[in-house]
């Protein structure tokens, strides 16, 4: 397996936001989270991604400790988070050849270039970051996310904000990515475009973590349905 | 060599963002222009005919300025990294902590040091020490300058980077800051008033704490830059 949470718990104070959450993923794999709104699937995500120190717990990936050896794992992930984790008066071309050459991407311009091409930005390389729409803004965070050809990503919410066309374009880009096999988790209070995406669900849900079925074993009405129950059951 | 370009790197983009932000640049040196004015306006027309009182003078203002205008500097350049997280995608590109809290010193040093060579020749000439200046006094008022901005961004950095992750720490950093920097302060302001007085250094204890405080504060700093910063 590519990525290895066990017992996962997040404390902020007296309130613990994760608990015990226990995680694998493999190669190939789009592992999907559905969660309301302060389930604590942000949280998890940043503790997956190593920007978050767990209170307790165990996360390796490709078989090394995350939590102590952070530096040593985080070139492996492409993380998109709320933030846009770039600058906003660089332009999308800038700031990708900087954080190109923070992870030593090679032939870097090129990269940078063909990325852009490929999230629809070739048009707008040059304007700052901060002139961008919600969905241009999230096709860029995609292209930051994969300019060093990470092998996991981890997206929180890819799709809230986006209109139909860019929902769809991150649908299409998460499958070309899982079939380049990389191993993908989204989290998402979406459960129809989850479901159309994932190989595998889970429920995190008061910051519990609840492993569902695979996308084979289950449809879709019946894993809508069994989400609305537990959220009505903790509402 | 990896640890190099990646260092060279932030600074470039710290430098390119710093001067890229007009209104933050054009604040930073109406702020410092102005506490010159005001000291100016304040003490003059009729400035001491003595030397020794206008370079007290001369060195309590530059150094009032350039230590508010590096608080505001400070203050900006972690905002950047905050604002949008753009600290949590450097962390994530996997570059040790200690090789961004380099960079960030570096970028300010330069940053406030050319501040520094913009306001000086005006504090100077409106203090009435502009006539008897050589290259040679210049030349060690920017030594002593630099060092003081370096000592300064050593500490403030890392303090910075910690205020800015708190609610109000734009506002939290001057009152953690100012204390720390004491002995910069005084090593550089009795150094200044020393060189625009005589034209040299006279006495060695103040030069040695201001050199050895602003290594200490880099070398502490160094140390615990990965524990601020990751946390």
């Amino acid at each position: 397996m590519r990525l290895s949470a066990s017992q996962i718990t997040k404390h902020f104070g007296y309130r613990a936001v994760v608990k015990k959450a226990n995680l694998t993923i493999n190669p190939g794999e789009v592992v999907a989270v559905f969660g309301p709104n302060g389930a604590g699937k942000t949280t998890f995500i940043k503790i997956l991604a190593t920007l978050l120190r767990p209170t307790s717990g165990k996360l390796e990936i490709e078989g090394a400790d995350a939590i102590a050896d952070y530096a040593k794992v985080r070139n492996m992930l492409g993380v998109i988070i709320h933030e846009h984790l770039a600058y906003p008066t660089l332009t999308p071309f800038e700031n990708l050849k900087f954080f190109g050459q923070m992870y030593g991407v090679e032939n870097l311009e090129t990269r940078c270039q063909t990325l852009l091409d490929e999230v629809g930005l070739q048009h707008f390389v040059h304007e700052p970051l901060h002139i961008f729409s919600r969905g241009m803004t999230q096709r860029f965070m995609i292209a930051r996310a994969l300019l060093h050809n990470p092998t996991i990503l981890l997206l929180d919410e890819p799709f809230s904000g986006l209109d139909a066309s860019a929902k769809q374009f991150v649908l299409d880009r998460i499958a070309q990515e899982q079939q380049n096999g990389k191993s993908i988790l989204i989290t998402t209070h979406n459960t129809e475009l989850g479901y159309l995406v994932g190989t595998r669900f889970l429920f995190m849900i008061n910051g519990e973590l609840e492993e569902i079925a695979q996308q084979d074993e289950i449809s879709e009405n019946t894993l809508v349905q069994m989400y609305e129950e537990r959220l009505t059951a903790v509402a | 060599m990896k640890a190099f370009r990646q260092i060279a790197a932030l600074i470039r983009k710290d430098l390119a963002l710093q001067f890229r932000s007009k209104e933050t640049l054009a604040l930073i040196f109406v702020f410092s222009v102005l506490v010159v004015l005001i000291f100016a306006f304040a003490f003059g027309p009729n400035f001491p005919p003595e030397k020794s009182e206008r370079g007290k003078l001369t060195a309590s203002v530059l150094w009032t300025a350039f230590v508010f205008a590096g608080i505001i500097t400070l203050n900006r350049s972690f905002v950047i990294e905050r604002t949008h997280g753009a600290l949590h995608g450097i962390r994530l590109t996997g570059v040790d902590a200690s090789h961004i809290y380099l960079s960030k010193v570096v970028s300010n040093v330069i940053f406030l040091f050319l501040l520094e060579i913009v306001i000086t020749p005006i504090a100077l000439q409106f203090f009435d020490l502009f006539d008897g200046v050589t290259i040679g006094i210049v030349l060690k008022l920017y030594g002593v300058l630099s060092i003081g901005t370096l000592g300064f961004c050593a500490v403030g950095v890392l303090l910075a980077c910690m205020s800015t992750s708190t609610d109000g720490g734009e506002s939290l950093l001057s009152v953690i800051l100012l204390p720390l920097v004491i002995p910069i302060i005084m090593g550089g302001t009795k150094c200044t008033v020393s060189i625009l007085v005589t034209g040299g250094l006279e006495e060695g204890f103040w030069l040695n704490m201001l050199v050895g405080s602003s290594l200490i504060y880099l070398a502490s700093a160094y140390l615990l830059a990965d524990a601020v910063i990751e946390e």
